[in-house]
């Protein structure tokens, strides 16, 4: 722009000037925020870690107090335990697979408490052979239990409308509950627990 | 200097001079008397005070101020001071500490007893003096508190000594005066239930005459009604013990900070002694503000919090930073000069945080931050990988999606210290965007309700976060990495 102008001239030019100015910075600032936001694809895997796999550390409670009931428990790195059916279990080789869940077992109905707040009032505290639910075949009814002692912070109810949950994702949508151990407890239970590779080396799974 | 004096000889020939014998004879401090009829401001202040008594020894207790007025007090070694020259050792303590100030406000806090004492006095004088005509004039003025006096006696001379003036602001100086008789509703004495009773009737009959150790008589005498005109303040045989600092009241910082890295937390974490991350965004930008004002100490506040994987990005997150009792007043040079010290910091060459729009803001910087954080959108771009290939209806599935409602169970990963609690929570928009080179990433950008948890909207959460875009699409979703890239707010934009 010519320095030497009418007043309105200038003034009107600096502003659309300034406006430009101003749109052609966001421009910039868009584009920069694109650039960070897209990624190398040389860099991302073929398949990524699961969300399971990158949080939690996976353990296996084999033939737990009778054989074949092969349970899972994912440790997060909060102390809590997620617990539920490993593939190899018994009750997946019945025809048909499983049919119906049960919360309603031992003394009271496990999808019927209420815990509430930061310090998780009202869980109930369980050992680590108590019954969380009974899960039925065609033919046959199995005990699932805690494998871990602690306090029961909550069971899978949507297991009770849709059991084949646990015929097609048993690892994930399948869970049948989430408990919180002590630390002491939690260490205590560890040493009967095995890895993913012994798992796989024990039952001959793939 | 001589007119000063002149006017001082003025305002004491005026006060009617045999209730003036009559207080000096019940020891009670020149101050106090001037306070008592009225007087104000710097005649409080005049050094020649004490002497124009001089013939009635000033050297006991003030029965009314014990002693506060008379600049005589214990210190922390328990000595007995009587310092006329207070104000001097106020202002070299002050000097001492290496605060910039350009004015200062005076804090003063005294004994409740003393309150107790104007009152009795108040009745005695209304007793014995009340059919004066000075009286009557006098009583639309009051008995001046011995806290204004204080601070007539003290502010002309610090407002010289420290060459600023007085007026409110955020360097103060405050003193504080403490006598183990803290009021006269002590219930230390033997008599408790006594005294008890007393009180229960009303705080209008203040018990005059001794409460601790001796028999109060049965002519305790109560205001008003009585005949009697005795001057029942016992003798004070005991100072008050002062204390006195100086401290800045707390400067505020706003601004919005973005963090470019992906293992740096908002807050100092610490884990069993060990860091999680390699830094922090509060370590950083509050040490730094921290360094340049010459404060005590920092809090660092943000409107909302990113994980530590998170990436802060856009026009970045609403922050203030309070600094405690800091020495220097940051000008705006310095204010911008903060600003890049914070952006050129660098670990390990890569740059972590950057801060923008740093400025100092007044207590309405708080409410503008705290003001709608709750109902504030925010925008992420996820990075999502699909368990089967991207199909061209998937992106006008997404999209089409307005003002989703999204049931949230708490997250397991958060569950061990948060309520267990199903929240509702809405996206408001989603668009995928496909990523040249892979059939099975995709960068999903979506504006959501604030405090929706994303990363469960991704992949579900074991199916508690419904639904999710693994259900939306009809396959399992995972999450590699998100940012933030917006956070609706208007505060601190400029």
């Amino acid at each position: 722009m010519t320095t030497i102008n009418k007043d309105e001239i200038v003034d009107e030019a600096n502003c659309s000037e300034t406006k430009l100015h101003e749109e052609k910075k966001e421009d910039e600032e868009d584009e920069d925020l694109r650039k960070l936001l897209v990624p190398d694809v040389q860099n991302l895997p073929l398949t990524p870690p699961s969300a399971v796999e990158s949080n939690f550390a996976t353990y296996f409670a084999p033939d737990f107090m009778k054989p074949g009931h092969d349970q899972y428990v994912y440790r997060h790195a909060n102390g809590l335990c997620v617990i539920g059916l490993a593939p190899s279990h018994v009750a997946f080789k019945d025809e048909g697979g499983i049919t119906a869940v049960d919360f309603n077992v031992g003394k009271s109905d496990r999808s019927g408490m209420k815990v509430t707040g930061k310090r998780k009032k009202n869980a109930q505290h369980f050992e680590s052979n108590t019954a969380l639910c009974k899960i039925s075949t065609k033919n046959d009814t199995y005990i699932v239990r805690c494998c871990v002692k602690g306090s029961l912070l909550e069971v899978n109810q949507q297991l009770i409308k849709q059991p084949e949950l646990l015929n097609v994702s048993a690892d994930r949508e399948g869970y049948i509950a989430i408990i919180m151990p002590k630390p002491v407890d939690w260490l205590k239970v560890k040493a009967s627990l095995v890895s993913l590779q012994e798992y796989k080396k024990l039952k001959e799974v793939s | 200097m001589e007119k000063k004096e002149d006017e001082l000889q003025e305002v004491l020939r005026a006060l009617p001079s045999d209730a003036v014998k009559d207080l000096l004879s019940h020891q009670v401090c020149a101050r106090c008397i001037l306070r008592v009829f009225g007087v104000q401001g710097r005649a409080y202040a005049s050094p020649s005070l004490s002497s124009l008594f001089a013939q009635h020894s000033q050297t006991q207790l003030c029965r009314l101020c014990l002693g506060i007025l008379q600049f005589t007090y214990s210190d922390d070694t328990k000595t007995l001071l009587q310092n006329d020259n207070l104000p001097l050792l106020i202002a070299q303590t002050v000097q001492r500490q290496a605060y910039h100030f350009h004015s200062f406000s005076l804090e003063v806090s005294i004994p409740p007893i003393v309150l107790d004492n104007d009152n009795s006095l108040r009745s005695y004088m209304k007793t014995k003096y009340g059919s004066q005509p000075w009286f009557q004039q006098n009583l639309h003025i009051g008995c001046i508190s011995a806290k204004d006096a204080l601070k007539f006696s003290l502010v002309y001379p610090l407002e010289d000594l420290l060459e600023c003036k007085s007026s409110m602001g955020p360097f103060r100086i405050r003193l504080t005066f403490c006598h183990a008789k803290a009021s006269k509703g002590d219930e230390k004495c033997s008599d408790g239930a006594e005294s008890c009773k007393r009180r229960k009737i009303g705080m209008s009959k203040i018990v005059a005459g001794p409460v601790f150790g001796e028999r109060p008589t049965s002519s305790s005498v109560e205001n008003d009604s009585s005949d009697c005109c005795e001057f029942l303040l016992e003798k004070a045989n005991e100072p008050c013990h002062l204390t006195y600092f100086c401290y800045r009241t707390p400067f505020y910082f706003g601004g919005r900070y973005l963090k470019y890295s992906r293992n740096v937390s908002q807050t100092r974490w610490i884990i069993d002694d060990e860091r999680m991350g390699e830094a922090s965004v509060e370590e950083i930008i509050g040490g730094n503000i921290l360094q340049a004002c010459q404060g005590d100490s920092f809090k660092f506040h943000a409107a909302g919090r990113e994980d530590i994987d998170v990436r802060m990005l856009g026009p970045g997150r609403p922050f203030i930073v309070e600094v405690q009792n800091a020495r220097h007043i940051p000008s705006e040079l310095s204010v911008k000069d903060m600003e890049k010290t914070i952006n050129s910091m660098e670990f390990s060459l890569n740059k972590l945080v950057k801060v923008k729009n740093l400025k100092l803001v007044g207590s309405d910087g708080w409410n503008l931050m705290r003001e709608g954080e709750a109902e504030k959108q925010k925008q992420y771009a996820a990075l999502v990988w699909i368990s089967r290939p991207i199909k061209d209806e998937d992106f006008q599935c997404v999209s089409s999606l307005k003002d989703l409602k999204v049931l949230q169970r708490t997250p397991i990963r958060v569950l061990h210290r948060r309520s267990p609690l199903e929240r509702e929570k809405i996206i408001h928009w989603m668009t995928m965007e496909t990523i040249a080179g892979s059939s099975q990433y995709f960068l999903l950008h979506l504006c959501t309700q604030a405090g929706t948890y994303i990363k469960e909207f991704v992949h579900g959460d074991l199916g508690r976060t419904h639904p999710s875009i693994g259900s939306i699409l009809g396959c399992r979703a995972e999450i590699l990495q998100l940012d933030v890239t917006d956070i609706k707010m208007e505060c601190f934009l400029t």
